[in-house]
Protein backbone atom coordinates (compact mmCIF):
# COMPACT_ATOMS: atom_id res chain seq x y z
CA UNK A 1 0.00 0.00 0.00
CA UNK A 2 1.39 3.22 -0.82
CA UNK A 3 1.55 6.05 1.67
CA UNK A 4 0.99 9.01 -0.26
CA UNK A 5 -1.85 7.64 -1.63
CA UNK A 6 -4.75 7.74 0.87
CA UNK A 7 -3.99 12.04 0.82
CA UNK A 8 -4.92 12.00 -2.86
CA UNK A 9 -8.76 12.48 -2.85
CA UNK A 10 -10.97 12.31 -5.73
CA UNK A 11 -11.64 14.87 -7.65
CA UNK A 12 -15.24 16.57 -6.99
CA UNK A 13 -14.44 17.74 -3.15
CA UNK A 14 -17.40 19.30 -1.81
CA UNK A 15 -16.94 23.00 -1.30
CA UNK A 16 -15.98 22.97 2.35
CA UNK A 17 -19.18 23.90 5.11
CA UNK A 18 -21.68 22.92 3.13
CA UNK A 19 -22.80 19.61 1.94
CA UNK A 20 -25.72 19.01 -1.17
CA UNK A 21 -29.14 17.54 0.43
CA UNK A 22 -29.00 13.60 -1.74
CA UNK A 23 -32.32 12.92 -0.86
CA UNK A 24 -35.17 15.03 -0.53
CA UNK A 25 -34.98 16.54 3.10
CA UNK A 26 -36.64 18.98 4.22
CA UNK A 27 -35.24 22.69 4.13
CA UNK A 28 -33.34 23.41 7.44
CA UNK A 29 -35.02 26.12 9.30
CA UNK A 30 -31.83 29.12 8.88
CA UNK A 31 -31.13 30.05 11.77
CA UNK A 32 -29.08 33.44 10.32
CA UNK A 33 -32.47 34.92 8.88
CA UNK A 34 -33.94 34.52 12.88
CA UNK A 35 -37.16 36.62 13.50
CA UNK A 36 -40.74 35.15 14.81
CA UNK A 37 -42.21 35.21 11.17
CA UNK A 38 -40.03 32.60 8.95
CA UNK A 39 -41.38 29.67 7.05
CA UNK A 40 -40.45 27.38 9.99
CA UNK A 41 -42.47 29.50 12.59
CA UNK A 42 -45.36 29.90 10.15
CA UNK A 43 -45.86 26.43 8.96
CA UNK A 44 -45.80 25.25 12.56
CA UNK A 45 -48.06 27.32 13.87
CA UNK A 46 -50.49 26.92 10.65
CA UNK A 47 -50.17 23.38 11.46
CA UNK A 48 -51.23 23.08 15.23
CA UNK A 49 -53.60 25.91 14.76
CA UNK A 50 -55.13 24.40 12.08
CA UNK A 51 -54.76 20.72 14.26
CA UNK A 52 -56.41 22.57 17.13
CA UNK A 53 -59.01 24.07 15.23
CA UNK A 54 -60.48 21.03 13.77
CA UNK A 55 -60.28 19.55 16.96
CA UNK A 56 -62.35 21.70 18.59
CA UNK A 57 -64.60 22.49 16.50
CA UNK A 58 -65.43 18.87 14.69
CA UNK A 59 -64.82 16.86 17.36
CA UNK A 60 -66.79 14.04 15.47
CA UNK A 61 -64.68 13.33 13.51
CA UNK A 62 -61.43 14.85 13.75
CA UNK A 63 -61.08 14.45 17.69
CA UNK A 64 -62.18 10.68 17.29
CA UNK A 65 -59.09 10.07 14.16
CA UNK A 66 -56.43 11.78 16.46
CA UNK A 67 -57.65 9.84 19.64
CA UNK A 68 -56.90 6.56 17.22
CA UNK A 69 -53.62 7.22 15.82
CA UNK A 70 -51.15 7.10 18.65
CA UNK A 71 -50.30 3.11 18.51
CA UNK A 72 -49.93 3.83 14.84
CA UNK A 73 -47.31 6.97 16.08
CA UNK A 74 -45.73 4.52 18.25
CA UNK A 75 -44.68 1.85 15.32
CA UNK A 76 -43.38 4.79 12.86
CA UNK A 77 -41.22 6.22 15.03
CA UNK A 78 -39.79 2.59 16.04
CA UNK A 79 -39.25 1.72 12.52
CA UNK A 80 -37.82 5.32 12.23
CA UNK A 81 -34.91 4.88 15.20
CA UNK A 82 -34.41 1.63 14.44
CA UNK A 83 -33.69 2.41 10.52
CA UNK A 84 -31.63 4.98 12.16
CA UNK A 85 -29.46 3.25 14.45
CA UNK A 86 -28.83 0.81 11.36
CA UNK A 87 -28.34 3.07 8.12
CA UNK A 88 -26.07 5.11 10.07
CA UNK A 89 -23.12 2.61 10.96
CA UNK A 90 -24.02 1.49 7.02
CA UNK A 91 -23.50 4.82 5.67
CA UNK A 92 -20.15 5.56 7.46
CA UNK A 93 -19.10 2.07 6.19
CA UNK A 94 -20.00 3.13 2.71
CA UNK A 95 -18.80 6.49 2.71
CA UNK A 96 -15.45 4.92 3.87
CA UNK A 97 -15.42 2.24 1.10
CA UNK A 98 -15.86 4.73 -1.30
CA UNK A 99 -13.10 6.81 -0.15
CA UNK A 100 -11.13 3.31 0.37
CA UNK A 101 -8.11 3.44 -2.38
CA UNK A 102 -8.32 -1.02 -2.00
CA UNK A 103 -9.93 -1.56 -5.13
CA UNK A 104 -12.47 -4.51 -4.51
CA UNK A 105 -13.72 -2.75 -1.91
CA UNK A 106 -14.56 0.64 -3.60
CA UNK A 107 -16.01 -0.85 -5.95
CA UNK A 108 -18.23 -3.39 -3.74
CA UNK A 109 -19.69 0.53 -2.02
CA UNK A 110 -19.63 1.94 -4.88
CA UNK A 111 -21.87 -0.88 -6.90
CA UNK A 112 -24.20 -0.59 -3.95
CA UNK A 113 -24.86 3.08 -3.77
CA UNK A 114 -25.37 2.72 -7.73
CA UNK A 115 -27.79 -0.08 -7.09
CA UNK A 116 -30.04 1.68 -4.40
CA UNK A 117 -29.70 4.80 -5.74
CA UNK A 118 -31.48 3.91 -9.02
CA UNK A 119 -34.19 1.76 -7.65
CA UNK A 120 -37.27 3.33 -5.59
CA UNK A 121 -37.51 2.91 -2.41
CA UNK A 122 -40.90 1.47 -2.78
CA UNK A 123 -40.02 -1.11 -5.13
CA UNK A 124 -37.06 -1.66 -2.71
CA UNK A 125 -39.58 -2.12 0.18
CA UNK A 126 -41.77 -4.34 -1.78
CA UNK A 127 -38.44 -6.46 -3.04
CA UNK A 128 -36.86 -6.82 0.04
CA UNK A 129 -40.43 -7.56 1.93
CA UNK A 130 -40.92 -10.74 -0.89
CA UNK A 131 -37.29 -11.88 -1.19
CA UNK A 132 -36.94 -11.63 2.66
CA UNK A 133 -40.00 -14.09 3.03
CA UNK A 134 -39.71 -16.18 -0.02
CA UNK A 135 -35.97 -17.32 2.10
CA UNK A 136 -36.62 -16.52 5.58
CA UNK A 137 -38.90 -15.90 7.83
CA UNK A 138 -38.98 -12.61 9.26
CA UNK A 139 -41.05 -9.76 10.57
CA UNK A 140 -43.11 -7.01 8.85
CA UNK A 141 -40.70 -5.12 11.17
CA UNK A 142 -37.48 -6.61 10.29
CA UNK A 143 -38.14 -6.31 6.58
CA UNK A 144 -39.20 -2.77 7.27
CA UNK A 145 -36.11 -1.56 8.92
CA UNK A 146 -33.60 -3.36 6.70
CA UNK A 147 -35.08 -1.87 3.55
CA UNK A 148 -35.20 1.26 4.74
CA UNK A 149 -31.57 1.34 6.19
CA UNK A 150 -30.74 -0.63 3.42
CA UNK A 151 -31.83 2.79 1.08
CA UNK A 152 -30.68 5.06 3.18
CA UNK A 153 -27.34 3.79 3.96
CA UNK A 154 -26.26 4.21 0.37
CA UNK A 155 -27.47 7.86 0.96
CA UNK A 156 -26.10 8.42 3.66
CA UNK A 157 -22.23 7.23 2.67
CA UNK A 158 -22.28 10.12 0.50
CA UNK A 159 -22.86 12.22 3.00
CA UNK A 160 -20.32 10.54 4.79
CA UNK A 161 -18.02 10.29 2.39
CA UNK A 162 -18.26 14.25 1.26
CA UNK A 163 -18.20 15.27 4.96
CA UNK A 164 -14.72 13.21 5.00
CA UNK A 165 -13.75 14.83 2.22
CA UNK A 166 -14.32 18.42 3.39
CA UNK A 167 -11.70 18.13 6.21
CA UNK A 168 -8.63 19.31 4.33
CA UNK A 169 -5.83 17.25 3.40
CA UNK A 170 -3.05 19.17 5.67
CA UNK A 171 -5.42 17.77 9.02
CA UNK A 172 -4.47 13.95 7.86
CA UNK A 173 -0.82 15.13 7.08
CA UNK A 174 -0.61 16.76 10.46
CA UNK A 175 -1.96 13.78 12.33
CA UNK A 176 0.34 11.31 10.41
CA UNK A 177 3.46 13.65 10.52
CA UNK A 178 2.78 13.22 14.61
CA UNK A 179 3.01 9.33 14.16
CA UNK A 180 -0.71 8.38 14.05
CA UNK A 181 -2.03 5.46 11.83
CA UNK A 182 -4.69 5.64 9.64
CA UNK A 183 -7.24 4.43 11.66
CA UNK A 184 -6.20 6.61 13.99
CA UNK A 185 -6.11 9.82 11.89
CA UNK A 186 -9.34 8.71 11.36
CA UNK A 187 -10.94 8.56 14.73
CA UNK A 188 -9.03 11.06 16.50
CA UNK A 189 -8.68 13.95 13.49
CA UNK A 190 -10.88 13.61 10.58
CA UNK A 191 -14.05 12.04 11.68
CA UNK A 192 -14.81 14.59 14.57
CA UNK A 193 -14.31 17.56 11.88
CA UNK A 194 -16.51 15.66 9.52
CA UNK A 195 -19.67 15.03 11.92
CA UNK A 196 -19.95 18.97 12.24
CA UNK A 197 -20.34 19.13 8.50
CA UNK A 198 -21.82 15.64 8.13
CA UNK A 199 -24.56 15.76 11.12
CA UNK A 200 -26.84 18.42 9.41
CA UNK A 201 -27.46 16.21 6.42
CA UNK A 202 -27.23 13.04 8.35
CA UNK A 203 -30.79 14.80 10.12
CA UNK A 204 -32.08 15.51 7.20
CA UNK A 205 -31.92 12.20 6.19
CA UNK A 206 -33.18 11.03 9.29
CA UNK A 207 -36.55 13.14 8.57
CA UNK A 208 -36.89 12.20 5.14
CA UNK A 209 -36.43 8.54 6.52
CA UNK A 210 -39.21 9.09 8.91
CA UNK A 211 -41.50 10.21 6.41
CA UNK A 212 -40.85 7.36 4.00
CA UNK A 213 -41.31 5.17 6.63
CA UNK A 214 -45.21 5.53 5.81
CA UNK A 215 -44.29 3.57 2.82
CA UNK A 216 -43.68 0.53 4.89
CA UNK A 217 -48.05 0.77 5.52
CA UNK A 218 -48.01 -1.54 2.06
CA UNK A 219 -46.50 -4.40 4.01
CA UNK A 220 -49.78 -4.10 6.44
CA UNK A 221 -46.84 -2.02 9.05
CA UNK A 222 -49.54 -0.38 11.61
CA UNK A 223 -47.39 2.44 11.56
CA UNK A 224 -49.37 5.72 11.58
CA UNK A 225 -50.28 5.67 7.32
CA UNK A 226 -51.74 2.41 7.97
CA UNK A 227 -53.56 2.93 10.90
CA UNK A 228 -55.07 6.10 9.05
CA UNK A 229 -55.66 4.17 6.16
CA UNK A 230 -57.32 1.48 8.55
CA UNK A 231 -59.56 4.10 10.03
CA UNK A 232 -60.54 5.73 6.53
CA UNK A 233 -61.38 2.60 5.14
CA UNK A 234 -63.86 2.04 8.12
CA UNK A 235 -65.30 5.12 8.31
CA UNK A 236 -64.72 6.32 4.45
CA UNK A 237 -63.53 9.56 6.13
CA UNK A 238 -60.43 9.78 3.42
CA UNK A 239 -60.10 13.38 3.57
CA UNK A 240 -60.25 13.44 7.07
CA UNK A 241 -58.46 11.21 8.04
CA UNK A 242 -55.48 12.25 5.76
CA UNK A 243 -55.70 15.93 6.64
CA UNK A 244 -54.87 14.99 10.00
CA UNK A 245 -52.27 12.03 9.17
CA UNK A 246 -50.98 14.73 6.86
CA UNK A 247 -50.53 17.73 9.80
CA UNK A 248 -49.32 14.86 12.26
CA UNK A 249 -46.45 14.61 9.64
CA UNK A 250 -45.88 18.19 9.49
CA UNK A 251 -45.97 18.88 12.80
CA UNK A 252 -43.25 15.91 13.68
CA UNK A 253 -40.85 17.02 10.65
CA UNK A 254 -40.79 20.33 11.55
CA UNK A 255 -39.82 20.08 15.43
CA UNK A 256 -37.22 17.57 14.37
CA UNK A 257 -36.05 20.04 11.73
CA UNK A 258 -35.68 22.41 14.44
CA UNK A 259 -33.51 19.97 16.46
CA UNK A 260 -31.42 19.22 14.12
CA UNK A 261 -30.69 22.95 13.24
CA UNK A 262 -30.17 23.83 16.72
CA UNK A 263 -27.75 20.25 16.96
CA UNK A 264 -25.93 21.82 13.89
CA UNK A 265 -25.77 25.68 15.78
CA UNK A 266 -23.75 23.44 18.98
CA UNK A 267 -21.58 21.61 16.31
CA UNK A 268 -19.71 25.22 15.53
CA UNK A 269 -18.29 26.05 18.98
CA UNK A 270 -14.58 26.12 17.48
CA UNK A 271 -14.87 28.47 14.99
CA UNK A 272 -16.21 31.36 16.78
CA UNK A 273 -14.36 34.10 17.09
CA UNK A 274 -13.69 35.52 20.38
CA UNK B 1 30.24 19.53 5.37
CA UNK B 2 30.92 22.16 8.16
CA UNK B 3 29.97 21.14 11.81
CA UNK B 4 29.53 17.28 11.16
CA UNK B 5 30.46 16.15 14.43
CA UNK B 6 29.50 12.91 14.58
CA UNK B 7 30.14 10.40 11.91
CA UNK B 8 27.00 8.73 11.25
CA UNK B 9 24.25 11.32 9.89
CA UNK B 10 20.91 11.33 11.39
CA UNK B 11 19.74 11.62 8.04
CA UNK B 12 20.86 10.10 5.10
CA UNK B 13 19.84 10.52 1.52
CA UNK B 14 21.16 8.92 -1.11
CA UNK B 15 20.84 9.41 -5.43
CA UNK B 16 16.68 10.03 -4.40
CA UNK B 17 14.64 10.07 -7.53
CA UNK B 18 10.82 11.47 -7.61
CA UNK B 19 8.63 11.48 -10.07
CA UNK B 20 4.98 12.83 -10.34
CA UNK B 21 3.60 11.45 -13.48
CA UNK B 22 6.26 12.37 -16.11
CA UNK B 23 7.87 14.94 -14.04
CA UNK B 24 10.53 14.39 -12.17
CA UNK B 25 10.37 16.22 -8.61
CA UNK B 26 13.51 15.02 -6.99
CA UNK B 27 16.52 13.99 -9.75
CA UNK B 28 19.58 12.56 -7.79
CA UNK B 29 19.14 14.37 -4.37
CA UNK B 30 21.80 13.48 -1.98
CA UNK B 31 22.41 14.96 1.40
CA UNK B 32 23.65 13.97 4.75
CA UNK B 33 22.65 16.06 7.95
CA UNK B 34 24.35 15.55 11.09
CA UNK B 35 22.99 15.56 15.03
CA UNK B 36 23.07 19.40 15.85
CA UNK B 37 22.98 20.99 12.55
CA UNK B 38 20.44 23.15 10.95
CA UNK B 39 19.93 22.89 7.09
CA UNK B 40 18.16 25.69 5.49
CA UNK B 41 16.55 24.76 1.92
CA UNK B 42 16.40 27.48 -0.76
CA UNK B 43 15.18 27.29 -4.30
CA UNK B 44 12.83 28.61 -6.93
CA UNK B 45 9.43 27.72 -6.56
CA UNK B 46 8.62 24.04 -8.01
CA UNK B 47 12.41 23.19 -7.42
CA UNK B 48 11.35 20.11 -5.34
CA UNK B 49 12.35 21.59 -1.83
CA UNK B 50 8.83 20.25 0.04
CA UNK B 51 9.22 16.75 -1.84
CA UNK B 52 12.47 16.54 -0.76
CA UNK B 53 11.32 17.19 3.07
CA UNK B 54 8.11 15.46 2.72
CA UNK B 55 10.13 12.23 1.58
CA UNK B 56 11.82 12.48 4.61
CA UNK B 57 8.85 11.09 6.81
CA UNK B 58 7.55 9.79 3.84
CA UNK B 59 4.38 11.71 3.19
CA UNK B 60 5.78 11.33 -0.11
CA UNK B 61 6.89 8.15 -1.45
CA UNK B 62 10.20 8.42 -3.08
CA UNK B 63 10.87 6.21 -6.71
CA UNK B 64 14.16 4.90 -6.21
CA UNK B 65 17.14 5.96 -3.97
CA UNK B 66 17.40 5.64 -0.15
CA UNK B 67 16.42 7.88 2.48
CA UNK B 68 17.13 6.59 6.25
CA UNK B 69 16.55 8.27 10.15
CA UNK B 70 19.38 7.20 12.33
CA UNK B 71 20.30 3.93 10.11
CA UNK B 72 16.22 3.12 9.38
CA UNK B 73 15.19 3.15 5.88
CA UNK B 74 12.08 5.15 6.26
CA UNK B 75 10.66 3.58 2.60
CA UNK B 76 11.56 0.06 3.83
CA UNK B 77 7.57 -1.63 4.77
CA UNK B 78 9.52 -3.92 7.62
CA UNK B 79 9.68 -0.71 9.48
CA UNK B 80 7.22 1.09 11.27
CA UNK B 81 6.68 4.16 10.04
CA UNK B 82 4.32 5.81 12.09
CA UNK B 83 7.22 5.33 15.48
CA UNK B 84 10.01 7.08 13.15
CA UNK B 85 7.72 9.87 12.53
CA UNK B 86 7.12 10.48 16.27
CA UNK B 87 11.03 11.21 16.22
CA UNK B 88 10.65 13.66 13.30
CA UNK B 89 8.59 16.72 14.27
CA UNK B 90 7.11 19.01 11.07
CA UNK B 91 5.63 22.33 10.73
CA UNK B 92 3.74 22.75 7.39
CA UNK B 93 2.99 26.04 5.87
CA UNK B 94 -0.58 26.18 6.66
CA UNK B 95 -0.09 25.39 10.23
CA UNK B 96 -2.83 22.61 10.54
CA UNK B 97 -3.49 22.71 13.78
CA UNK B 98 -6.41 20.70 14.94
CA UNK B 99 -9.37 22.91 14.90
CA UNK B 100 -11.70 21.42 16.80
CA UNK B 101 -8.93 21.04 19.51
CA UNK B 102 -8.15 23.78 22.03
CA UNK B 103 -4.36 24.68 21.93
CA UNK B 104 -3.44 22.26 24.98
CA UNK B 105 -5.35 19.43 23.56
CA UNK B 106 -3.13 20.04 20.33
CA UNK B 107 -0.30 19.72 22.46
CA UNK B 108 -0.82 17.02 24.63
CA UNK B 109 -2.73 14.66 21.85
CA UNK B 110 0.36 13.01 20.28
CA UNK B 111 2.03 12.38 23.46
CA UNK B 112 -1.15 10.65 25.61
CA UNK B 113 -1.73 8.55 22.86
CA UNK B 114 1.23 7.24 21.18
CA UNK B 115 3.55 7.65 24.03
CA UNK B 116 0.84 6.88 26.76
CA UNK B 117 2.54 9.58 28.74
CA UNK B 118 -0.32 10.40 31.81
CA UNK B 119 -2.44 13.20 31.06
CA UNK B 120 -0.72 15.24 33.55
CA UNK B 121 2.42 15.31 32.84
CA UNK B 122 1.38 15.76 29.40
CA UNK B 123 -0.09 19.12 30.01
CA UNK B 124 2.40 20.22 32.24
CA UNK B 125 4.75 19.52 29.47
CA UNK B 126 2.39 21.61 27.24
CA UNK B 127 2.63 24.17 29.29
CA UNK B 128 6.17 24.29 29.36
CA UNK B 129 6.37 24.45 25.54
CA UNK B 130 3.79 27.04 25.03
CA UNK B 131 5.50 28.80 27.62
CA UNK B 132 8.69 28.58 25.56
CA UNK B 133 6.73 29.64 22.29
CA UNK B 134 5.20 32.49 24.38
CA UNK B 135 1.67 31.66 24.37
CA UNK B 136 0.83 30.11 27.45
CA UNK B 137 -2.29 32.18 28.25
CA UNK B 138 -3.96 30.55 24.86
CA UNK B 139 -3.64 27.13 26.42
CA UNK B 140 -7.58 26.93 26.61
CA UNK B 141 -8.22 28.77 22.91
CA UNK B 142 -9.29 27.28 20.11
CA UNK B 143 -7.40 27.58 17.33
CA UNK B 144 -9.35 29.58 15.04
CA UNK B 145 -8.80 32.44 18.01
CA UNK B 146 -5.37 32.92 17.50
CA UNK B 147 -2.94 34.88 14.83
CA UNK B 148 -1.55 33.06 12.16
CA UNK B 149 1.85 33.71 14.07
CA UNK B 150 0.05 32.26 17.20
CA UNK B 151 -1.17 29.57 15.43
CA UNK B 152 2.07 28.72 14.15
CA UNK B 153 3.82 28.92 17.19
CA UNK B 154 1.48 26.24 18.31
CA UNK B 155 2.02 24.09 15.49
CA UNK B 156 6.25 24.10 16.70
CA UNK B 157 4.96 23.67 20.16
CA UNK B 158 2.95 20.35 18.75
CA UNK B 159 5.47 18.84 16.87
CA UNK B 160 8.19 19.47 20.11
CA UNK B 161 5.84 18.02 22.27
CA UNK B 162 6.47 14.43 20.92
CA UNK B 163 10.59 15.59 21.97
CA UNK B 164 11.50 14.89 18.27
CA UNK B 165 15.29 14.58 17.35
CA UNK B 166 14.27 16.03 14.28
CA UNK B 167 12.30 19.51 13.22
CA UNK B 168 11.27 19.45 9.71
CA UNK B 169 10.27 23.29 8.51
CA UNK B 170 8.20 23.87 5.32
CA UNK B 171 8.28 27.75 4.75
CA UNK B 172 6.28 28.22 8.32
CA UNK B 173 6.46 31.81 8.01
CA UNK B 174 5.42 32.21 4.02
CA UNK B 175 1.40 32.07 4.89
CA UNK B 176 1.91 34.97 7.80
CA UNK B 177 1.21 38.69 7.73
CA UNK B 178 4.97 40.16 7.32
CA UNK B 179 4.57 41.41 11.08
CA UNK B 180 4.11 37.98 12.47
CA UNK B 181 7.55 36.76 10.58
CA UNK B 182 9.50 37.62 13.45
CA UNK B 183 7.60 36.07 16.08
CA UNK B 184 7.37 32.69 14.87
CA UNK B 185 11.44 33.09 13.14
CA UNK B 186 12.50 34.14 16.84
CA UNK B 187 11.24 30.76 17.94
CA UNK B 188 13.24 28.88 15.49
CA UNK B 189 15.87 30.65 16.38
CA UNK B 190 15.45 30.05 20.29
CA UNK B 191 15.16 26.07 19.45
CA UNK B 192 18.84 25.80 17.53
CA UNK B 193 20.52 27.68 20.00
CA UNK B 194 19.21 25.06 22.00
CA UNK B 195 20.74 22.47 19.56
CA UNK B 196 17.62 20.84 17.90
CA UNK B 197 18.66 19.66 14.16
CA UNK B 198 16.62 20.98 11.97
CA UNK B 199 15.69 21.07 8.13
CA UNK B 200 13.98 24.56 7.11
CA UNK B 201 12.45 25.54 3.86
CA UNK B 202 12.10 28.94 3.88
CA UNK B 203 13.29 32.55 2.16
CA UNK B 204 14.19 34.02 5.14
CA UNK B 205 17.68 35.25 4.50
CA UNK B 206 18.32 36.62 8.53
CA UNK B 207 17.11 33.43 9.64
CA UNK B 208 19.42 31.70 7.72
CA UNK B 209 22.59 33.89 8.04
CA UNK B 210 21.82 33.53 11.99
CA UNK B 211 21.56 30.16 12.63
CA UNK B 212 22.23 27.36 9.35
CA UNK B 213 25.33 25.72 9.08
CA UNK B 214 24.65 24.49 5.66
CA UNK B 215 22.25 26.08 3.02
CA UNK B 216 21.36 23.93 0.38
CA UNK B 217 19.91 25.46 -2.66
CA UNK B 218 17.75 23.44 -5.22
CA UNK B 219 16.61 23.84 -8.57
CA UNK B 220 14.55 21.54 -10.68
CA UNK B 221 14.72 18.70 -8.56
CA UNK B 222 18.71 18.54 -8.01
CA UNK B 223 20.42 20.05 -5.56
CA UNK B 224 23.28 22.58 -6.92
CA UNK B 225 24.70 24.21 -4.38
CA UNK B 226 25.82 23.44 -0.97
CA UNK B 227 27.60 25.68 1.71
CA UNK B 228 27.99 27.47 4.80
CA UNK B 229 25.69 30.96 4.21
CA UNK B 230 28.96 32.95 3.42
CA UNK B 231 29.71 30.61 0.79
CA UNK B 232 25.94 30.68 -0.39
CA UNK B 233 25.06 34.31 -0.38
CA UNK B 234 28.33 36.42 -0.82
CA UNK B 235 29.95 33.62 -3.08
CA UNK B 236 27.81 31.88 -5.13
CA UNK B 237 29.16 29.59 -7.92
CA UNK B 238 26.18 28.01 -9.68
CA UNK B 239 24.88 30.28 -12.21
CA UNK B 240 21.60 29.52 -11.76
CA UNK B 241 22.03 30.23 -7.68
CA UNK B 242 23.56 33.78 -8.84
CA UNK B 243 20.57 34.58 -10.50
CA UNK B 244 17.79 33.21 -7.89
CA UNK B 245 19.57 35.51 -5.12
CA UNK B 246 19.74 38.42 -7.63
CA UNK B 247 15.54 37.80 -8.04
CA UNK B 248 14.67 37.30 -4.35
CA UNK B 249 17.37 40.27 -2.96
N1 LIG C 1 1.09 15.88 -5.42
C1 LIG C 1 1.67 16.30 -6.55
N2 LIG C 1 1.24 15.88 -7.75
C2 LIG C 1 1.82 16.28 -8.89
N3 LIG C 1 2.86 17.12 -8.95
C3 LIG C 1 3.35 17.59 -7.80
C4 LIG C 1 2.78 17.21 -6.54
N4 LIG C 1 3.47 17.83 -5.56
C5 LIG C 1 4.42 18.57 -6.18
N5 LIG C 1 4.36 18.43 -7.52
C6 LIG C 1 5.25 19.05 -8.49
O1 LIG C 1 6.57 18.69 -8.15
C7 LIG C 1 7.43 19.79 -8.30
C8 LIG C 1 8.13 20.11 -7.01
O2 LIG C 1 7.17 20.56 -6.09
P1 LIG C 1 7.53 21.06 -4.65
O3 LIG C 1 6.25 21.33 -3.96
O4 LIG C 1 8.45 20.09 -4.01
O5 LIG C 1 8.30 22.43 -4.93
P2 LIG C 1 8.77 23.53 -3.92
O6 LIG C 1 10.20 23.73 -4.17
O7 LIG C 1 8.35 23.16 -2.54
O8 LIG C 1 7.97 24.78 -4.41
P3 LIG C 1 7.29 25.98 -3.58
O9 LIG C 1 8.39 26.94 -3.27
O10 LIG C 1 6.31 26.54 -4.55
O11 LIG C 1 6.68 25.38 -2.37
C9 LIG C 1 6.58 20.94 -8.81
O12 LIG C 1 6.71 21.00 -10.20
C10 LIG C 1 5.18 20.55 -8.42
O13 LIG C 1 4.27 21.06 -9.35
MG1 LIG D 1 6.99 23.97 -1.12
Amino acid sequence: MRENEENGLPAGMAPEGKIEVPAGGLVLPDSEKGGIVNAWSLSLVGAVVVLTVLCTVWPDPYLEILRFLPGGLVVTFEVTILSIVCAIPLGLITGLGRLSHNRVINLIASTYVEVIRGIPLLVQIFYIYYALAKFLQVSGLTSAVIAISFCYGAYMGEVFRAGIMAVPKGQTEASRSLGFNKVQTMLFVVLPQALRTIIPPVGNECIAMLKDTSLVSVMAMPDLMQFGRSFAAKSYLYFETYTVIALIYLIITLLLSKAVSILESRLNYYDKRK
Amino acid sequence: MTNANSAEPIIRIEHVWKFFGELPALQDVSLHVYQGQRVVIIGPSGSGKSTLLRSINRLEEINSGLISVDGIDVNDPKNDINKIRQNLGMVFQQFNLFPHKTVLQNLTMAPCRLRGMPRKEAEELALRLLNKVGISDKAHAYPAMLSGGQQQRVAIARALAMQPELMLFDEPTSALDPEMVGEVLDVMVNLARDGMTMICVTHEMGFARTVADVVVFMDKGQILEVGSPEDIYEHPQHPRLQQFLKQVL
